[in-house]
């Protein structure tokens, strides 16, 4: 990133093979939709060249990347407010080696999940992404969200619990 | 207290991120208190549900997306003019002052002075023919390659608006270019919005000349989802007297799946390029 910002835009493309399959995943999962989130990665990388500047030497990539990211998803749902996300079904997401039966089953559970999953406020539910799919540090995860890394260990806990109850009042063990 | 503490940091411990001592000293807990063991195999049953989420793999279009995007920025890059540092701005405008008149009855005077020239020098240049100096043509050249540039950058954009903005960008370019024809082509096929698919089908009008793009339109006419981009696809073939597409469209006509208005306009196309044979 130091040699972007200082210029060798071309090097962007290095970045662009090692995080745009994670970025692009936290955008499918916290907006169930491949094609906002394809054009979502396109706008991170084209702030990254634009905003390349605000870069601070010596600092992780990562969490400055995804800080771009969160905000570029903050500004698409301003902008779509009177819009209804309709998922495009590329969040239907399953473990290809399982047998038959424990398959169906595991497909139903994971059906639920994502249910539960789509239901929850976005703020809780990209803590859930950065911590469980992206695996992102707390440190970092702070960094990206602005806030003390004790506030984002409070934040994963109580965004997995609310997970679970929903989860589990789908599954009926549960009230909702 | 204590269970506050270590339920917040069960978390850390499904992903294995606790260093010895904290994860001993959770396990310590967790071996006295039931509530708490209760609250670990709820959270781990969810944690480990959400590993079979993984999410599939992201479109291969995405790199050849971004190395447009790249391209198109290092040649805007290339074609920006080198920064010079700007004399102060107390300087110039001290400058300027010392210029104009203090007086306000002078002010006025130069003020009339200046109208008066500057009638008369319109009136004397719009009666002079008009002949592209190479100044003036390098700037055209240059203001071409910037729309060039906006067009296939707000062709990227998300929001359909800019899309929109981006087509027409790509219609005031005067040159034909491959680059905006590809992005343009792939707004007609791939755009999730109706009314980009509708500007970038008259958009291309101005491409048709190349024979892939017209196969491209006529390949783009079955694969629509909306009757009125396939009408207006249609209606851009007959005008450009696409006979190559006759075929393809008398398919379309037997093709009792495709929307009635659809294949009525179909007939009426296939009728058009006959008469013009």
């Amino acid at each position: 990133m130091q040699a972007v910002r200082s210029g060798e835009v071309g090097k962007l493309e290095l970045l662009f093979d090692r995080h745009h399959r994670g970025l692009f995943h936290y955008f499918l999962h916290v907006t169930s939709n491949s094609a906002v989130s394809e054009d979502l990665v396109q706008e991170v990388f084209f702030r990254i060249l634009k905003y390349r500047h605000t870069y601070q030497t010596g600092t992780a990539v990562r969490p400055w990347m995804y800080q771009i990211g969160r905000n570029a998803l903050i500004d698409h749902v301003g902008r779509n407010k009177g819009e209804v996300a309709l998922p495009d079904g590329a969040g239907d997401f399953r473990s290809p080696d399982a047998e038959p039966d424990r398959q169906a089953q595991s497909n139903q559970e994971a059906a639920l999940l994502k249910r539960a999953l789509r239901a929850m406020p976005r703020e809780k539910r990209e803590v859930i992404v950065m911590s469980r799919f992206l695996e992102l540090k707390y440190e970092e995860i702070a960094t990206v969200l602005n806030c003390e890394v004790g506030t984002v260990k409070v934040r994963v806990h109580r965004a997995l619990r609310e997970l679970g109850d929903r989860f589990f009042a789908l599954r009926g063990e549960r009230a909702s | 207290m204590m269970c506050e503490r270590v339920r917040e940091q069960l978390p850390e411990c499904l992903a294995g991120k606790l260093d010895k001592a904290e994860r001993e000293r959770v396990i310590g807990h967790l071996e006295t208190c039931s509530a708490c063991r209760n609250e670990l195999a709820e959270l781990g049953i969810v944690w480990r549900g959400l590993e079979s989420m993984a999410a599939p793999e992201p479109n291969r279009a995405m790199r050849t997306r971004f190395m447009e995007m790249m391209e198109a920025y290092q040649a805007g890059m290339e074609q920006a003019p080198p920064k010079r540092t700007a004399p102060p701005a107390e300087t110039s405008r001290s400058r300027w002052l010392a210029w104009w008149p203090s007086q306000p009855a002078w002010q006025m005077a130069v003020a009339c002075a200046l109208l008066i020239a500057g009638v008369a020098a319109g009136r004397y240049y719009a009666g002079v023919p008009k002949e592209m100096s190479p100044e003036m043509a390098q700037l055209k050249g240059q203001v071409e390659g910037l729309r060039q540039l906006v067009a296939l950058s707000l062709l990227q954009a998300q929001s359909p608006s800019d899309r929109l903005r981006g087509v027409s960008f790509s219609s005031q370019i005067s040159r034909p270019d491959a680059d905006v024809e590809q992005s343009l082509l792939r707004a007609v096929n791939h755009d999730p919005n109706v009314n980009v698919r509708l500007s970038a089908v008259d958009a291309i009008e101005k491409y048709t000349a190349d024979p892939a793009v017209r196969r491209a339109l006529v390949d783009a006419v079955a694969v629509q989802d909306s009757p009125i981009v396939q009408c207006a696809l249609i209606d851009l073939l007959a005008e450009v007297n696409d006979r190559d597409s006759a075929p393809a469209l008398r398919k379309l006509v037997q093709d009792g799946q495709v929307d009635a208005v659809v294949r009525g306009r179909a007939i009426l196309a296939i009728r058009k390029l006959e008469v013009t044979k």
